[in-house]
């Protein structure tokens, strides 16, 4: 029986390793096709996102004016950007308008999430007068902001009965970069307020319900519920909206020039001057290798915190 | 009814037979087709060329130009231009971008002080002045205001052919005169302490806020900036740079010039820096608009006038007069042109076309003013004794403010020179900042700019 078993077992085997050479090779050729249709994407990515990148930091080494080869200098790029002070100016302004920006996206936009959950009569319809900011043309609202933050402009005449004279909004170095922030936030708040919305309505009720059981307040169901239920939203908002920000370019152009002074430039306008108006694209490229590793620095401490807390959560 | 005789003896010439009249058809259509044949030959005997042309954008001058090099083309059957514009700021900007990636137009406008920077690249190509229809480099230079020419040329050789030259001059609103009690004619401002003055009397205040404001100074855009202050700077006695290259504008004489542009605000209470309606592309909005009495600015086409205020513009209540100066009758404002160059990326064949089409173009200059004015052309020949010409109003004016006027400084960083000035500007008039801390700073700006294109 013995000796009739084994040879069965041998050819059964036999079979099976056909199928699995079959099988392996059915999976190979599925492998084949799913490269072939990431491929494109791929490739796109390389040639039009990563190849210009890694172009651009070699460039940040040379000195190129567009029109002869580029010539390598070391370091001179980044040494004269550090010696620079309005470069030093405009890194400040940069900073300072990255934070301001998504401090307050994140909170208004939060706060309108929460104002539209609540499910007052009108709340929707508010909401999707306010998403409209998103679909205006950018260079519209750019120019009614500077009519409407011009020293005599709307701005002003609805602060009159509070006593105000005149606000030079956009000529002052001292209101110009709030003013911008301002607009910032009108434009991409509610944006933001969309997607803290959708982790809002995520958060099961329960929860909610069993807090109220234990005599939570509002205040503490939003403190020990809705925050850590909206901490991923948190950092998605808080990273999205600082790399939107470090990238801003059309609004202080448009709005204020990156005046008066130097008071509202930023990097992204010292960049395209730098490259195209004074023909240095070097320099304008290690403007850019600065930038990138701003945005790239602070997205990574914000995963660290987020990572923390993940697991001071989870233990 | 006339017999077989009679019919023969009617004069041959007179007679329309059957054969006559198919003889005269083959004929005329013979000839058509011959016709045809030789321009369809003269056509085809001339190889293709396609060129790009590439121009600022201006209600009157591109329009113009457009036209004429339609009528080249019209003429040339085998020349196809490709004419783009863009926003008198940016042609700049994107000529450089065009030669960094090999898409520069084989012909363009150049702004007189990007001259330098395309000289020094060696990026357009020098010209052939006889293929312009000069005798003669002497010729070709005679034929222009030396100081703009000497521009557009280098090493004896002409590297732009200029075609728009004009001045800057101080715009009044002549009802707004009248209305204090002042006259137009002799109470035109010629110095700079009566122009604060004159101003004075002119602005019309509600509380703090101003109805109207007495003189405007431009505060929209670097290049105007450099325009309205490039006067005030020479007139002081002055200068952009030493003989070393080193920025001087915040010497003695450029802070007493700050001072005085200042004065008009800070001493004269005639201004407020910060309240403008002006845009780069109308940066004379608050005078059209009659929100300013008098303002600085290149010859104003009437019809733009009348398109902004028509009122204005149909009375008229306004006129041209030449700058104030630091002593009366001294006065002059900056001055500016426009070249026609060759990329010297053009091949060859390009070139020799587009000197044929610039000649083309630029034959006709009573046309041009006809169709431009009041913008004065460079060239002295061929136009300013036409009586059309003469019929201009205050055209006087125009040419003195067109040869008296100080050119703007040609600099390899002009650009970065406008960007800081702009800045100590805004920082002195906005912010009230220290004048000669501001111009300090705008110097050594300028200096390390000059330092980093010396380096290379």
């Amino acid at each position: 029986m013995n000796g009739v078993a084994a040879p069965a077992r041998a050819k059964a085997g036999a079979a099976g390793l056909r199928r699995g050479s079959r099988g392996f090779g059915a999976r190979y050729r599925i492998q084949l096709w799913g490269v072939g249709f990431i491929l494109p994407t791929v490739l796109f990515f390389a040639v039009f996102k990563y190849g210009p990148m890694l172009w651009a930091l070699e460039l940040s080494f040379t000195s190129y004016d567009m029109v002869s080869a580029p010539h390598f200098v070391g370091l001179d790029n980044y040494r004269s950007l550090v010696a620079d002070p309005i470069f030093r100016e405009t890194l400040l302004n940069t900073l300072v308008y990255i934070g301001g920006s998504t401090v307050l996206i994140t909170l208004v936009g939060l706060g309108l999430a929460l104002a539209v959950s609540t499910r007052v009569p009108g709340a929707r319809h508010c909401m999707t007068a306010m998403f409209l900011t998103n679909l205006m043309p950018i260079i519209a609202v750019c120019l009614v902001w500077r009519f409407l933050l011009h020293p005599h402009g709307l701005m002003t005449q609805l602060l009159h009965p509070f006593g105000v004279d005149r606000i030079d909004w956009l000529t002052k170095s001292t209101t110009a970069m709030p003013a911008i922030i301002l607009v910032t936030v009108w434009r991409f708040a509610p944006y933001f307020m969309v997607v803290f919305l959708a982790g809002l309505l995520a958060i099961p009720d329960e929860y909610y319900e069993a807090a109220r059981i234990d005599g939570a307040t509002a205040l503490q169901r939003f403190r020990y519920v809705t925050l850590p239920m909206l901490a991923p939203i948190l950092f998605f908002v808080v990273v999205v909206a600082a790399l939107l920000c470090a990238r801003i370019f059309l609004m202080p152009y448009i709005i204020t020039g990156g005046g008066p002074g130097n008071a509202t430039r930023v990097l992204s306008m010292l960049i395209y001057e730098t490259g195209f108006s004074y023909l240095k694209m070097g320099r304008a490229a290690a403007i850019s290798a600065v930038l990138f590793a701003i945005m790239m620095v602070f997205t990574f401490l914000q995963m660290r915190i987020y990572m923390r807390r993940e697991e001071a959560y989870l233990r | 009814m006339l017999d077989s005789k009679s019919r023969r003896a009617k004069p041959a010439v007179d007679r329309k037979t059957r054969r006559r009249v198919l003889r005269g058809l083959g004929a005329a259509g013979a000839g058509a087709v011959v016709g045809a044949a030789s321009r369809w030959s003269f056509a085809q005997g001339k190889a293709p060329i396609n060129l790009s042309f590439w121009t600022f954008d201006n209600p009157q001058q591109r329009p113009w130009l457009a036209k004429r090099i339609k009528l080249y083309t019209d003429q040339n059957p085998n020349v196809k231009v490709d004419f783009q514009w863009f926003p008198f700021g940016d042609l700049g900007k994107k000529l450089s971008v065009g030669f960094a990636t090999g898409t520069a137009p084989e012909g363009f406008v150049s702004q007189d002080w990007f001259m330098p920077v395309w000289l020094d690249k060696g990026l357009i190509a020098p010209m052939d002045v006889s293929r312009l229809g000069y005798s003669s480099m002497a010729a070709f230079t005679s034929d222009f205001a030396p100081a703009f020419v000497n521009g557009a040329t280098k090493d004896g050789k002409a590297y732009g052919y200029p075609l728009w030259f004009y001045g800057y001059l101080n715009y009044l609103n002549t009802k707004d005169f009248k209305q204090v009690g002042l006259d137009p004619v002799k109470d035109a401002p010629k110095t700079w302490e009566q122009l604060g003055e004159v101003a004075k009397r002119l602005t019309v205040k509600d509380g703090g806020k101003f109805t109207r404001q007495g003189f405007k100074f431009a505060m929209h855009a670097p290049a105007w900036t450099m325009i309205q202050f490039n006067p005030i700077l020479i007139g002081a006695g002055g200068s952009w740079f030493d003989a070393s290259g080193k920025c001087t504008v915040n010497n003695a004489a450029g802070v007493k010039a700050m001072t005085v542009r200042a004065s008009i605000a800070r001493q004269y209470g005639a201004e407020d820096p910060a309240d403008t309606i002006a845009t780069p592309p109308l940066p004379q909005l608050d005078w059209f608009k009659e929100r300013a009495s008098m303002f600085f600015c290149h010859p104003i086409p009437p019809t733009l006038i009348q398109a902004q205020n028509p009122n204005m513009a149909s009375v008229p209540y306004y006129s041209e007069v030449q700058y104030p100066g630091f002593q009366p009758g001294k006065g002059f404002s900056s001055t500016y042109g426009f070249n026609l160059v060759i990329s010297a990326q053009a091949s060859k064949d390009k070139q020799e076309v587009l000197h044929d089409m610039y000649r083309f173009v630029m034959s006709d200059p009573v046309d041009c003013w006809k169709d431009t004015a009041p913008f004065t052309m460079a060239r002295k020949s061929g136009w300013v004794d036409n009586p059309a010409v003469k019929a201009f109003p205050h055209m006087e004016e125009f040419i003195i403010a067109r040869d008296e006027g100080v050119f703007l400084p040609r600099t390899l960083v002009y650009n970065e020179l406008a960007d800081a000035m702009h800045r100590a500007v805004q920082k002195i008039m906005l912010n009230r900042a220290d004048i000669k801390a501001s111009l300090d700073e705008a110097a050594a700006e300028v200096d390390r700019a000059t330092a980093a294109y010396k380096k290379g």
